[in-house]
């Protein structure tokens, strides 16, 4: 199995953008959706670009244009999937996350993570 | 109902944004269109980084640098030839940088800029032209605004003559990387 590149915080938002959008996730979509990930955070359309392009040139996605549409005036979109090299950077960049978060909780202990959920942790699973 | 974006502003965003990304950016902000304000906010933020990222798939480093070196070179034979004082003054050597610096930009640019598919002879002369020209434009901008770093007009026009022929050549050469993977197409 090809070994996936490291990935970044911001390209985690923008692959499980895509991951979590299907076959609908282009520019306005995976903007929206990363805005949604990322909280309180402000995120430009234009550093969604940026990421797409260099995710697709690290090869973890790709991208066809659709057919016009009258609500963008006539123009095609540009769709993105996850390649399977994206989606194990993305299982990686999880494990990490997962790791981390166990050994918060090993030192700040279980009352504290139940807060967190409580603060933090609404919408999540 | 929103509506659409006014046709002035839509103009203006597409001519600023790379001819390869133009439909699918015009296309999202179109769809994100609420107002005129929100529109140019939206397209002030997007079109810098989608040039930014355009320059970033389109430039080879190696080729910039070839291509700096070459204009360096060729502004100092010019300058050797025509105003030998200028090699040996202070900031003389410094003085010659700055049109090769500006003219890499604008080959840069011009690469970000070009039209998608497969370029034609024709293409790197032209994109040297225009590269070496508009820095022969701002030279004798700033010479005409009084700045002491400007050069004198016969080592632009010489140098820069030298530099298209050259920077047209490595052109030819080394044609920009506009090939990278696009999957599923």
């Amino acid at each position: 199995m090809t070994k996936a590149d490291s990935i970044g915080q911001f390209e985690q938002l923008v692959l499980t953008a895509i991951l979590t959008l299907y076959e609908e996730a282009y520019g306005v979509t995976i903007h929206a959706k990363v805005q949604d990930l990322a909280g309180a955070k402000a995120v430009s359309l234009g550093a969604v670009y940026v990421t797409l392009d260099r995710l697709e040139d690290k090869g973890l996605i790709s991208s066809w244009l659709t057919d016009p549409t009258p609500e963008r005036g006539g123009r095609a979109k540009r769709c993105y999937r996850l390649e399977a090299v994206g989606e194990r950077a993305l299982e990686e960049s999880a494990a990490t996350a997962k790791r981390v978060w166990d050994s918060i909780v090993r030192v700040w202990g279980k009352e504290w993570a139940r807060r967190w959920r409580k603060e933090w942790g609404k919408g999540t699973a | 109902m929103p509506g659409r974006p006014p046709r002035a502003l839509e103009a203006i965003v597409g001519f600023l944004t790379p001819p390869a990304c133009r439909e699918v950016v015009l296309g999202d902000l179109h769809e994100r269109y609420r107002s005129p304000m929100q529109y140019i906010s939206d397209a002030w933020y997007a079109v810098p980084c989608v040039v930014y990222s355009r320059i970033r798939r389109t430039a080879d480093p190696g080729v910039l640098l070839m291509d700096a070196l070459l204009l360096y070179v060729a502004f100092m034979a010019a300058a050797r030839q025509f105003d030998r004082e200028l090699l040996y003054s202070r900031l003389g050597l410094m003085r010659l940088a700055i049109p090769a610096g500006i003219a890499v930009v604008m080959l840069a640019l011009a690469d970000a800029y070009a039209r998608p598919g497969r370029p034609t002879a024709l293409r790197p002369l032209m994109q040297a032209t225009l590269g070496v020209g508009l820095t022969g434009v701002a030279q004798t901008a700033f010479s005409a605004a009084g700045f002491s770093f400007a050069l004198p007009l016969w080592i632009v026009l010489a140098g820069g003559s030298f530099g298209v022929v050259g920077v047209s050549i490595i052109g030819m050469l080394f044609p920009p990387d506009d090939h990278r993977p696009r999957g599923a197409g």
